[in-house]
């Protein structure tokens, strides 16, 4: 059973609905994020959890019981906020305390507790700083350090690693990972960065203007969105209208006209649905038209139309008859502007949304 | 603009100051050292023992103090509230809030007097509904200074206060309340900590204000004395500069002690330092 339900929640701000009907569930010792743009519900989603916001209609189920209209300050949820939200007028030792003062902890069991809370962060030695003095990832690790030693039922963060350099991102987010796996802990992660959804997670959910638009393991996400926003999202810059499908045992044909496609299916066979083929810039291929490529079919010419240097790669406009291509390539003697290339389409690497 | 010369724009508005404040309180300083050309304590001795000022000089310590702590009482939930207010709302109440900040001292020291005097509003309500049977003695009081005093000084704080609210980062509350922190606790240990500087910052500026202040307890007070009023009735009745500037030296070290001590508190509390 879920550890956690949403059901038929509606949020308003002003009259205009940011979630409605909203349901989802999370299992107990799980890890899950809300990815998507700002504006599209999932701070929103994060602070009905956390009891910040009230819910219009709808129930917050949690462990079998009604929270809907349990206070924050009874849910015993640990929250970690995109600005940290450390307390400025007390140590790094007084913040971490906090919590555990306020459930009247004897002051032993309390720097017992918040001594060894600063070593899992690596913070030891730093009780007596205020948060002043300290750099960006050491105030998000007494953040996170603040709402874990209250051994919460539940952990939720709010963009916590927005603020930090690119290095130090992925290294807090490693920990955060490691921290959550090794006390166990039931996580709610809010984020707008795919990588770093993708990077901790046990289930991603795609979010869209108040609604859930793809619940599932960040591979098969990658892999097989389920919606054109979703695959738009998640960097599948390429996209073909076919006009017809028909089963072909393994594949799926697709045409447009006279040109006819192949998508392999699904190994769940679930999914692959639409009608819109989507592709990554880095999963097309390109040859010269001068040379016959080595397969045949799925194949479109087209004409290079702008060429950038990517560092690791080319990123070249290819114009073809059914629109530009995006396509990332690696090579060491790049296409000129204006040369006739193939296009090739792999065919596992074709998806169909809807 | 050259960097050498930015010290230009700051010039004319000092050498004002210089001219027409700075040295005349000096020469006003030294004169109550020196009234004949040798250096003497004798003009304040003179007054510490002179119980007629002391008893002054108390009166408006008190009414000082009053007037301060009575404006923190009414002015700290009025700013929290309208920190807190929608931001329609917000301008609504800050623009009434700064309101009396408007209208001449002496118009609403006139409006005091009618609403306190014996045979004025306050009383002849108290005794139309039978709560007292004679008129009580609240205009020319040191009561109806306070009264007055507050009614000036109460925007001021309201606006510090507001200040140091509207900067408070309300994600705090919701870190403590998540922590399980209750409403209450929340405050008292996050939002009141956070906005004592400003409370002190506030308190200086009426505190101050209220002992230098002159116009309102002049009409308010009556014969009740502060220590302004004694200066102005030395300098301008008793002809007695001498003595003024005595007061007048007074005055300053006061409040230069006050705001010192204060100042160093709020510093020593500012988190942010």
């Amino acid at each position: 059973m879920a550890l956690i339900s949403l059901e038929q929640v509606s949020v308003a701000y002003d009259n205009r609905f940011i979630l409605e009907d909203f349901n989802l569930q999370i299992e107990k010792g799980k890890l899950l994020s809300l990815l998507g743009p700002s504006g599209c519900g999932k701070t929103t989603t994060l602070r009905l959890i956390a009891g910040f916001l009230n819910a219009e209609q709808g129930k917050f189920m949690f462990g079998g019981k009604d929270y809907t209209n349990v206070p924050v300050n009874k849910r015993n949820f640990g929250f970690v906020f995109q600005s940290y939200a450390l307390f400025p007028h007390m140590s790094v030792y007084d913040n971490v305390a906090f919590g555990l003062r306020l459930r009247k902890m004897k002051e032993a069991e309390v720097k017992q507790r918040v001594t060894r809370m600063l070593e899992i962060v690596s913070l030891g030695g730093f009780e007596k700083r205020l948060p002043k003095a300290l750099s960006g990832g050491q105030r998000q690790r007494v953040a996170i350090a603040r709402a874990l030693v209250i051994e919460p039922d539940l952990l939720l963060f709010d963009e916590p690693l927005s603020n930090l350099d690119a290095n130090l991102r992925v290294n807090m987010r490693v920990e955060i990972r490691r921290i959550q796996q090794e006390l166990g802990i039931t996580t709610v992660y809010v984020s707008h960065d795919q990588e770093e959804c993708f990077s901790i997670s046990d289930q991603v959910a795609v979010m869209n203007s108040g609604k859930i638009e793809q619940l599932a393991h960040p591979t098969t996400i990658f892999k097989y969105p389920a919606s054109e926003y979703v695959a738009r999202f998640i960097g599948f810059g390429n996209f073909i209208a076919f006009e017809s499908r028909s089963d072909a045992g393994e594949d799926i044909e697709l045409s447009r006209g006279a040109l006819k496609f192949l998508a392999a299916k699904r190994p769940n066979g679930a999914g692959n649905l639409g009608m819109l083929g989507a592709i990554r810039p880095d999963d097309l291929q390109l040859w010269p038209s001068t040379q016959e490529a080595p397969l045949s079919g799925n194949t479109l010419s087209g004409r290079v139309q702008v060429s950038t240097y990517l560092g690791r790669s080319y990123q070249y406009e290819v114009e073809t008859e059914l629109g530009v291509f995006t396509v990332n390539q690696e090579m060491d003697v790049p296409f000129a502007q204006g040369e006739q290339v193939t296009i090739y389409f792999p065919k596992d690497k074709l998806v169909l949304v809807q | 603009m050259n960097k050498r010369y930015l010290y230009l724009l700051l010039l004319p508005g000092f050498l004002f100051l210089a001219a027409f404040m700075l040295i005349p309180i000096i020469l006003t300083i030294v004169s109550t050292f020196m009234p004949d050309g040798s250096l003497t304590l004798e003009g304040y001795m003179t007054f510490f023992r002179d119980g007629y000022f002391n008893k002054i000089l108390l009166t408006t310590l008190r009414v000082s103090v009053v007037t301060t702590l009575v404006c923190v009482v009414l002015g700290y939930p009025a700013a929290y509230y309208i920190s807190r207010a929608g931001i329609r709302k917000k301008s609504i109440l800050l623009a009434l809030s700064i309101f009396p900040l408007l209208t001449s001292p002496v118009v609403r020291s006139f409006s005091w007097m009618i609403i306190l005097g014996k045979k004025g509003l306050l009383n002849t309500f108290l005794m139309n509904i039978g709560l007292i049977q004679k008129p009580l003695e609240i205009l020319y009081t040191p009561v109806a200074m306070m009264v007055g005093l507050v009614h000036l000084f109460l925007p001021l704080i309201i606006i510090t206060l507001l200040g140091v609210m509207e900067n408070l980062d309300y994600e705090l509350v919701r870190a403590a309340r998540s922590l399980g922190a209750s409403s209450f606790t929340a405050f008292r240990k996050i939002i009141f900590p956070l906005t004592v500087p400003g409370l002190i910052i506030g308190s200086i500026l009426v505190f101050v204000g209220s002992l230098t202040a002159y116009t309102t307890p002049a009409l308010l007070g009556g014969k009740e004395r502060v220590v302004a009023t004694f200066l102005y009735q030395n300098a301008m009745t008793l002809n007695d500069w001498q003595a003024a500037s005595v007061i007048a030296v007074i005055m300053i070290v006061i409040t230069f002690v006050v705001v010192g001590l204060m100042n160093a508190w709020a510093n020593r509390l500012n988190p942010k330092g």
